[in-house]
């Protein structure tokens, strides 16, 4: 007979205290730890998706910058176009070490040359570019050739067949990029000489011609010279190089920051009030629930039980409780976040990365911490005020 | 569950406050339980306060079966608190096998209690969520483990003694109030007391199964040498005892061995 045996009598005793403190700290914990995945697997991908672009500004054509982050971020199709003369423009600015273009290009919906439906589709200089280029020489010791692509995650030759046919062109897939948790898992990159090859192929082949329009980019992707300022810089290619927009790296999907900041407070709000509302809860069945106990404490103050032990065995039952609550709730949000990733990622038009196992695991200790803490703090107090009665005055009740 | 033991040091400090008790008590060393002066008044205000125990003395040797009667509010429930130390004196001074017990602190005190003393109440006072068998292993859970054997075997040993070995398995509910008192006795033995208390343990129950219990009383006296300090508020249980102690208005009106209790009743 130990405390631990008592107070797991008790709990299947009191069944509604029992599954009162059960589900409270289910939900706490699941909120918990919903919220800290998407928040942590946004800023993630967000980070990621910084990192992934390598430039310390990228330039666009004016008025386009959402549209491009948009593009950049989850992977939505765009096509804008600014001259190619500006990028000589924009070498031209003070700070400006290394400028490299890019074209956004998309396939093509519902038609049977395109065996991938509306793609995003970045080809990219590989005599100047120094983001996506670097990568490939580490990974496959060298660049793309012409019709060879390297894809997001998610891009895969279709079964049986042996290349990806985009304006009935067949490319090759030479690889895929580690997952960014946004619908850039599921975009292409290639070459200019690629796209422009595919472009002039597409004429004769495909269902709609790829449009690639004479002398257009769609972006600059800029990397400052050591120890210049890349906001100096940006104000810089703002004055000197005419319809375009610079954005700095840091500032990179501002929209998207703001957007999930707004939808992350709510989850924060919505969390701090499930918590406060569940502890107040809480409080008051445990409050309940020892009151109507005050004789069977006394009685147990009688054989020998301290006040310590009396509020130890109180708190161990909200312990077990709350553990097994908080569990099973952070099993459940991991299980429903990571079902519904891609949920998240093209419907509600999060970018969201899953952590690793060793990541989810902290989380899941998080969301343990913020429950166990929550409950304990709500039950302490009825637990010590319990404990305190006169045991004798108790028992006469 | 970790335990703390009373340390030396705390029950030696608490037994040199003994002698100075023990005059005003009258105890010796054979006295296992010594109430020098105590007072309890309950209410905080001067005008509204309840003395329930007036200046009380007593002092108990070991192995006496001591029955204290009186009517309804006279001070007997209390003074077996003060004494098992669930209530706090106003005033004055209780020691338990030498031990002043308000020197000590909480945890010694309910240490104190587990491992000396044995309760048997008035009331249902048996763990609902627990079986037969487990509440009576229950005061281990608090201590107890000093005495050294398998719980279990003890348990049901107990059980045994007081006729329900086969209900080790049921739960409260499916006894009668008799068993349930039964069971009651059971637990209070099972940390081998020196003292049991019992608050009128028989005053729920019907005229036999009072006389079943009484007997497991006398028996359990008889073969254990436990001091056993009973309160009622039957005279007629006072035949049960080796003393009877009288009280009234929360002091004690008369102290005598039982044959004498009798012939003055008589």
């Amino acid at each position: 007979m130990t405390l631990l045996h008592l107070a797991l009598k008790d709990i299947s005793r009191n069944a509604f205290r029992s599954w009162a403190i059960f589900l409270c700290a289910l939900l706490v914990a699941g909120l918990a730890l919903a919220t800290l995945l998407i928040t942590r697997g946004a800023q993630d991908s967000l980070e990621l998706a910084v990192d992934r672009l390598g430039a310390d500004i990228i330039v666009v054509p004016q008025g386009s910058e959402t549209t491009v982050e948009s593009a950049l971020l989850m992977g939505t199709p765009t096509q804008v176009w600014m001259p190619e003369e500006r990028i000589g423009d924009v070498r031209n600015v003070d700070g400006v070490s290394q400028a490299s273009s890019q074209l956004y290009l998309t396939s093509l919906k519902n038609a049977a040359c395109c065996s991938v439906e509306n793609m995003f589709m970045v080809a990219y200089d590989p005599e100047t570019d120094f983001t996506i280029q670097p990568w490939l020489e580490k990974n496959l010791g060298g660049g793309l050739s012409l019709g060879e692509v390297v894809g997001g995650t998610f891009v895969f030759v279709p079964e049986g067949e042996q290349n990806i046919k985009l304006y009935n062109y067949l490319l090759t897939l030479k690889a895929n990029l580690e997952p960014t948790g946004s619908n850039l898992d599921q975009s292409m990159f290639l070459t200019l000489e690629t796209a422009r090859d595919m472009s002039r192929m597409s004429r004769e082949r495909a269902e709609e011609p790829l449009v690639i329009p004479e002398g257009k980019i769609s972006a600059i992707l800029v990397k400052v010279a050591d120890g210049a300022d890349p906001d100096a810089v940006a104000v810089q290619i703002l004055k000197d190089v005419p319809g375009v927009t610079p954005v700095v790296s840091p500032k990179m999907f501002g929209t998207f920051r703001d957007q999930m900041s707004a939808a992350l407070s709510s989850m924060v709000l919505v969390l701090s009030l499930t918590l406060g509302l569940s502890l107040v809860f809480i409080a008051l069945v445990f409050s309940m629930a020892t009151h109507e106990r005050r004789r069977e404490i006394g009685v147990l103050r009688a054989l020998g039980a301290s006040r310590a032990a009396v509020v130890r065995s109180l708190l161990v039952q909200a312990v077990i409780l709350t553990c097994a609550g908080a569990v099973i709730g952070a099993v459940l949000a991991a299980i429903g976040i990571y079902l519904f990733r891609d949920y998240i990622v093209t419907r509600v038009g999060f970018p969201f990365l899953f952590p690793s196992l060793s990541g989810l695991f902290s989380f899941l200790m998080v969301g343990l911490a913020i429950a166990l803490c929550g409950v304990l703090l709500a039950v302490v107090a009825p637990a010590v005020r319990v404990s305190r009665q006169d045991p004798a005055h108790a028992m006469r009740e | 569950m970790k335990s703390e033991a009373m340390t030396e040091e705390a029950a030696s400090s608490a037994r040199q406050g003994a002698p100075e008790i023990a005059d005003a008590g009258q105890p010796s060393a054979e006295h296992v339980i010594s109430v020098a002066d105590v007072t309890k008044r309950y209410g905080s205000k001067k005008e509204v306060q309840v003395t329930a125990v007036d200046t009380v003395s007593l002092a108990v040797s070991r192995g006496e079966f001591v029955v204290i009667t009186g009517r309804s509010g006279s001070g007997k429930t209390t003074l077996l608190n003060l004494i098992s130390g669930l209530t706090t004196p106003t005033a004055g001074h209780v020691v338990l096998d030498g031990v002043e017990l308000w020197s000590l602190s909480d945890r010694q005190r309910s240490r104190l209690r587990n491992e000396h003393i044995g309760f048997v109440f008035q009331f249902p006072s048996l763990v609902p969520s627990l079986n037969v068998l487990e509440n009576v292993m229950l005061p281990r859970a608090f201590g107890g483990n000093h005495v050294g054997d398998d719980v279990e075997s003890r348990a049901r040993m107990l059980l045994s003694t007081v006729g329900l070995e086969e209900k080790a398995a049921a739960h409260p509910r499916q006894l009668s109030a008799g068993q349930q008192q039964r069971v009651v006795l059971a637990r209070s033995l099972v940390n081998r007391p020196t003292i049991i208390l019992a608050d009128e343990p028989s005053s729920n129950l019907d005229e036999t199964t009072e006389q079943e219990i009484m007997e497991l009383f006398e028996r359990v006296h008889e073969t254990t040498g436990v001091t056993i300090l009973m309160v009622t508020h039957t005279s007629q249980l006072i035949s049960w005892g080796t003393r009877s102690v009288r009280m009234a208005a929360g002091r004690i009106i008369g102290d005598e061995p039982v044959a004498q209790a009798r012939s003055t009743q008589d």
